[in-house]
């Protein structure tokens, strides 16, 4: 909730903003009108995926990108369908 | 003589709850809490057969799908519940000035991340373990929220992560899992975006929503000094 309150407020100023949570935040999402968010199907605490995993991490972010080009309204929420991948952290 | 009297045994209702700040405390499990009995038994039957498949198969993947389902369930609201009085029915949206490949971004994270030698120090305390702010969390849940600055290019060993509200353990091991500031620095090498702002926030989002709320208009002046073109939110 309160990166919620932190985006609607930074739009409403004038400022655009995209959200990256994890699924089980997705009621968040919603119920909250947030402007743009995109969804991963990770644990809690991984919203770009697992420590070291560099290549789901960068995947996120171009997908966090591309919903601030494309998004037209608010209320946008994309869900990646990728699972989250163990790390490889020793 | 032997004393045949014994404690009574714990109820599997007070074991899954341990799991919520008690003296099992795990973040990564502290849904349990809001599930049924029943459920958390399946949860539980379901990993031991899966670490049973995994001494043959030495895939954990499994395991690891069947703990995330476990927590969107668990996090799922019930429909019967009311409603939230952070619902609202009309969402903002602030137009791109500019497309993202010549924008300049900034970075914002409910995840507790600060620079070490500026400790937010909450409630006065230097040096906070994550195991003190796990067991204050009610007061966390009452206190007004302190915004960090964190240089944007800052390295990942002079950074520090506590929060009470989530397992910190993989966004102490790698930032980017929760405060993505290497990916986004490397997107503004690629050209992908246009660039970053100077300066990057964190904040631990286990706070007070109503003091939240009253912080905004400042944490918008702050903000705006970056000129960033958007901002990218994390919240955990």
């Amino acid at each position: 909730m309160s990166v919620g309150h932190v985006a609607r407020a930074l739009e409403e100023a004038g400022t655009p903003t995209v959200v990256v949570m994890v699924r089980s935040f997705r009621h968040v999402a919603e119920r909250m009108g947030l402007p743009r968010t995109v969804i991963t199907r990770h644990p809690m605490g991984r919203p770009f995926g697992a420590a070291g995993d560099v290549a789901r991490q960068s995947d996120v972010l171009g997908a966090a990108i591309a919903l601030l080009d494309g998004a037209v309204e608010g209320g946008t929420i994309i869900e990646l369908e990728a699972a989250f991948r163990p790390g490889t952290l020793g | 003589m032997t004393d045949d009297r014994s404690p009574d045994p714990e109820s599997f209702e007070a074991f899954r709850r341990s799991f919520s700040y008690g003296d099992r405390s795990d973040l990564n499990f502290k849904f349990f809490k809001s599930m049924a009995d029943e459920d958390v038994a399946a949860f539980i039957q379901r990993v031991l057969d899966l670490v049973g498949d995994a001494y043959d198969t030495g895939d954990i993947e499994p395991i690891v799908r069947a703990a995330y389902e476990a927590q969107v369930a668990g996090y799922t609201p019930d429909p019967e519940a009311p409603p939230s009085p952070h619902s609202y029915d009309f969402a903002p949206y602030a137009p791109m000035p500019t497309p993202a490949a010549g924008a300049t971004l900034g970075l914002i994270t409910s995840s507790g991340h600060f620079v070490e030698g500026d400790d937010p120090e909450p409630f006065g305390v230097e040096d906070m373990t994550q195991e003190e702010a796990e067991r204050r969390i009610d007061e966390f849940l009452r206190e007004t929220p302190k915004l960090s600055e964190i240089p944007s290019g800052i390295a990942a060993n002079e950074l520090r992560v506590r929060h009470g509200g989530y397992d910190v353990t993989s966004a102490a091991r790698d930032r980017n899992v929760a405060f993505p500031a290497d990916r986004l620095l490397e997107a503004a090498e690629q050209g992908t975006i246009g660039g970053v702002t100077s300066t990057f926030f964190s904040f631990p989002g286990a706070t007070a929503q109503g003091r939240l709320k009253r912080e905004l208009p400042a944490w918008l002046d702050r903000f705006a000094v970056e000129q960033a073109d958007a901002f990218l939110l994390v919240p955990v």
